[in-house]
C-alpha cells in the first residue's frame, strides 16, 4: 500500500507543480505580513508495537499534517509570529504563538516571549520538510516512555512492569485512568515563556525560561516551578558545526502533592538532561549526530523504592547523500537506553531499550514538492510487540 | 547568316542581363542597402511592483536571521519568439557569472544564449548549495565554501530556477536562449534588441511569476521600432 501511495503522491506532484501553487512565501502589505505553509500526508503500515505513535496519539508514519505559519513584521524591532497546525485532521491549534523583540535593530539579539519553540536539542531545528530526509522522528523526540506527569509507580516492580507500554500507562498513584506516557523530549509541542537568543561570530546562544519541562510543554504552569533550559553552538567553518544544550525542571503535576512522601511536593521533583550534537556537511553529504542523557526523580514512595533518579540515554546519527539533483538517500539509526532498577526479583533497565533504523529515498519533483519513501526497523527488548518493519511514503508541499 | 546575327544579338543580350545581376549580387552597398539590420527598443511596463521575495516565518527559529539585503526582482526579458535565418548558427562558448552574496544571487536573472558555461562563485561567509530541478537544466553544484567556484554548462533553452538548498529564500533565474536576439531590461523597463533583419516577428516580454506578453512587429530594413509591452 506505501508503494502505490507513493505512485498516487507522484502523479499529485506532477499535476499540483504543474497548477501554479505558491512556491514561495506569501507576503501582502509590502512585505509585513509574510505566510508560509507545509502539508504532509504520510501513508506507512499498520504500527501495532506503537512504536511511531506520538504525545497527540497518532502515528508519524500515517498523518495528514497542514500547517499555516505567520510572521507579521510590525518594525524592525517587533514581529509577532504564529502557526496554525492541523495533526491527523483533528487536532487543530495554535501551535507557536510569540513575540519576537530585538531591541537593538542591528544587532543579533533578539528575546521571544509567548509559546516560543525549543531550546533544547538539534533536531528540533531541521524538521522543516527541505531538510528532514527521513519520515520518522528520533525516539529521543518522539518515542512514549512509561512516564506520567499526574500518575506515579508506586514502588520498582510498578514501573517494571510498565516497560514497553509507554502508549498506554497508569499507575496506582495520581489519575487513574490510562493514557500516553513521556517521550524523553516532546518536540512536537512549543512550551510557554521567554527566550533569549544572541549571535556573537562564530558562537550563536539561546536562553529560556518556560512553563513546563522537556518532557511536557505547556501552556501555563503546572507545579510552581518553571524549567530552565539553555544551548550554544559554536560554527567552526562553514562545514562543522558544534551544539550543546542543558534543560532543568520540575515535571510532575501538582495534583500529586497529596500522594507525595510528607514535606514534599511536585516542584521538589525534577527532569533534568543535557545533549551535545555536531553537523558537519561537505559537497553533497550531510551528516549529523547526537547524544542526549536525561533522568527524571520519581517519588520513593514504597518499597522496592526507586531511590535515584531514572535515567535515559539517546544516540542519534544520521546521514544524507545527494545522488542526483533531486534524489537524497538518507539513513538514520538510534538508540534509547535506561538505567538499572532494581525490583522484587530481578534488576533490569527500567525501560525497554529501543532501537531504531530507518533509510529513505527522497524524489523532489520539484523544489518544494517531493515524495519520500521510507523503511524503518525497530526492535525493543519488552512490550507485547518487539521487533516490527515498517514501509511508509509521504507527500511533502511546502512554500 | 539573318539568323546568326539575331542568335548572335540575344546571346549578346543575355550575357548582359547576366552580368548586371550578377554585378549587383556582388555590390555589397547595394545588398546591405536592401537588408540593413534594425532594431526593437521600448519597454516592459510591469502592472503592480512585483513582490520581493521574504525568509519563510522563522517559527522554529529562537531569533531572526541575520540582516539581508532585498533582491531586485523588477529585471524582465524580452526576446524574439523565432530567431531569424542564421541565428541559429554555432554557439559561441562564453561565460557568465551569478555571484552568491548576503544569501542572494547577483544577479538575480541572467539571460545567456546556449553554450554559456554560467559560474556559481560563493563570495558569502556561509555554505551555499546551488541547484536546479528545470527541465531546461537538471543539476546540483552541493555545498561549497567562501572563496570556492563551481560552473554549469546551459547547453538546452529554457528558464532555469535556480535555488540554495540551504537557504530557502534565495532564488534566481536563468533564461537561456538559442539565439542573441534578447535583453535583460532595466529597473525602469527599457530594452533594446539590435541587429535584427528585416522581417515580421513575435517579440515576447518575460517577467517571473507573470504570464507572458506577445506583440507582432515588422522590422523594416535599417529602421527601429518603437514597441512597449505592458506584463499584466
Amino acid at each position: 500500500m506505501p508503494l502505490l501511495y507513493l505512485l498516487a503522491c507522484l502523479l499529485f506532484a506532477a499535476r499540483a507543480s504543474a497548477q501554479g501553487l505558491p512556491t514561495e512565501p506569501v507576503s501582502v502589505a509590502g512585505g509585513r505580513v509574510v505566510f508560509g505553509g507545509e502539508v504532509f500526508v504520510t501513508f506507512g503500515e499498520k504500527d501495532p508495537g506503537w512504536f511511531n505513535y506520538t504525545d497527540y496519539e497518532y502515528n508519524a508514519l500515517r498523518n495528514i499534517r497542514l500547517s499555516l505559519a505567520t510572521e507579521v513584521r510590525a518594525s524592525q524591532r517587533l514581529q509577532v509570529l504564529a502557526e496554525l497546525r492541523l495533526d491527523h485532521g483533528q487536532h487543530f491549534s495554535a501551535y507557536a504563538l510569540f513575540a519576537r523583540i530585538r531591541p537593538w535593530p542591528d544587532r543579533r539579539f533578539d528575546v521571544q516571549i509567548g509559546r516560543v519553540p525549543p531550546t533544547f536539542g538539534a533536531f528540533r531545528r531541521t524538521i522543516y520538510a527541505y531538510d528532514n530526509a527521513l519520515i520518522g522522528q528520533p525516539l529521543a523526540y518522539q518515542y512514549l516512555l512509561a512516564l506520567r506527569t499526574d500518575s506515579v509507580p508506586l514502588n520498582a516492580d510498578d514501573l517494571l512492569r510498565a516497560r514497553g507500554n509507554g502508549w498506554l500507562v497508569g499507575y496506582q498513584v495520581g489519575s487513574a485512568e490510562r493514557s500516553p506516557g513521556l517521550p524523553l523530549f516532546k518536540s512536537n509541542l512549543y512550551d510557554t515563556g521567554v527566550q533569549v537568543h544572541g549571535v556573537a561570530g562564530a558562537l550563536e546562544w539561546t536562553g529560556a525560561v518556560t512553563a513546563g519541562s522537556l518532557s511536557d510543554p505547556l501552556l501555563t504552569d503546572n507545579n510552581g516551578r518553571p524549567q530552565a533550559v539553555g544551548r550554544a553552538t559554536v560554527q567552526l567553518g562553514p562545514a562543522v558545526r558544534l551544539g550543546a544544550s542543558g534543560a532543568r525542571g520540575a515535571w510532575l503535576d501538582e495534583s500529586l502533592d497529596s500522594a507525595l512522601p510528607s514535606g514534599e511536593t511536585a516542584r521538589d521533583y525534577r527532569q533534568d538532561a543535557v545533549a551535545i550534537d555536531a553537523e558537519v556537511s561537505a559537497g553533497r553529504w550531510l551528516g549529523r549526530a547526537e547524544w542526549i542523557r536525561a533522568s527524571w526523580r520519581l517519588p520513593a514512595l514504597a518499597a522496592p523504592l526507586i531511590a535515584d533518579p531514572v535515567v535515559a540515554e539517546s544516540f542519534i546519527v544520521e546521514g544524507r547523500v545527494r545522488l542526483w539533483p533531486g534524489v537524497s538517500l538518507a539513513a538514520r539509526a538510534d538508540t534509547l537506553q535506561f538505567s538499572d532498577l532494581t525490583g522484587s526479583t530481578a534488576t533490569m533497565q527500567w525501560e525497554a531499550p529501543v532501537r531504531r533504523f530507518e533509510t529513505a529515498v527522497t524524489y523532489a519533483v520539484t523544489r518544494n514538492i517531493g515524495a519520500k519513501l521510507a523503511w524503518q526497523r525497530n526492535l525493543r527488548d519488552g512490550g507485547r510487540v518487539r521487533h516490527d518493519s515498517l514501509l511508509a511514503s509521504q507527500l511533502v508541499y511546502w512554500f | 547568316m539573318k539568323a546568326f546575327a539575331a542568335a548572335l544579338a540575344l546571346s549578346a543580350l543575355m550575357l548582359a542581363a547576366v552580368s548586371a545581376v550578377a554585378a549587383a549580387a556582388a555590390d555589397p552597398t547595394a545588398r546591405a542597402q536592401r537588408s540593413a539590420p534594425g532594431g526593437i527598443r521600448g519597454r516592459l511596463v510591469l502592472a503592480q511592483a512585483p513582490r520581493s521575495n521574504e525568509r519563510r516565518p522563522e517559527v522554529a527559529s529562537p531569533g531572526a536571521g541575520g540582516f539581508r539585503e532585498r533582491t531586485d526582482r523588477r529585471a524582465g526579458v524580452v526576446y524574439l519568439e523565432q530567431a531569424p535565418r542564421g541565428a541559429f548558427d554555432e554557439p559561441v562558448r562564453v561565460r557568465a557569472v551569478m555571484d552568491q552574496q548576503n544569501e542572494r544571487f547577483e544577479p538575480h536573472l541572467l539571460a545567456v544564449t546556449v553554450g554559456t558555461m554560467v559560474e556559481f562563485p560563493n563570495s558569502d561567509r556561509t555554505y551555499h548549495n546551488v541547484f536546479s530541478l528545470s527541465r531546461a537544466k537538471r543539476f546540483d553544484l552541493g555545498r561549497y565554501a567562501t572563496g570556492k567556484s563551481k560552473s554549469v554548462l546551459m547547453d538546452r533553452p529554457g528558464v532555469v530556477r535556480v535555488f540554495c538548498d540551504i537557504h530557502s529564500h534565495m532564488n534566481a533565474f536563468v533564461l537561456v536562449f538559442a539565439h542573441p536576439f534578447f535583453d535583460v531590461t532595466e529597473p525602469d523597463g527599457r530594452y533594446e534588441l539590435a541587429n535584427v533583419p528585416p522581417g515580421s516577428y513575435t517579440v515576447v516580454g518575460w517577467h517571473e511569476g507573470e504570464p507572458r506578453v506577445e506583440r507582432a512587429v515588422t522590422v523594416s530594413s535599417g529602421s527601429w521600432v518603437e514597441l512597449d509591452l505592458s506584463a499584466p
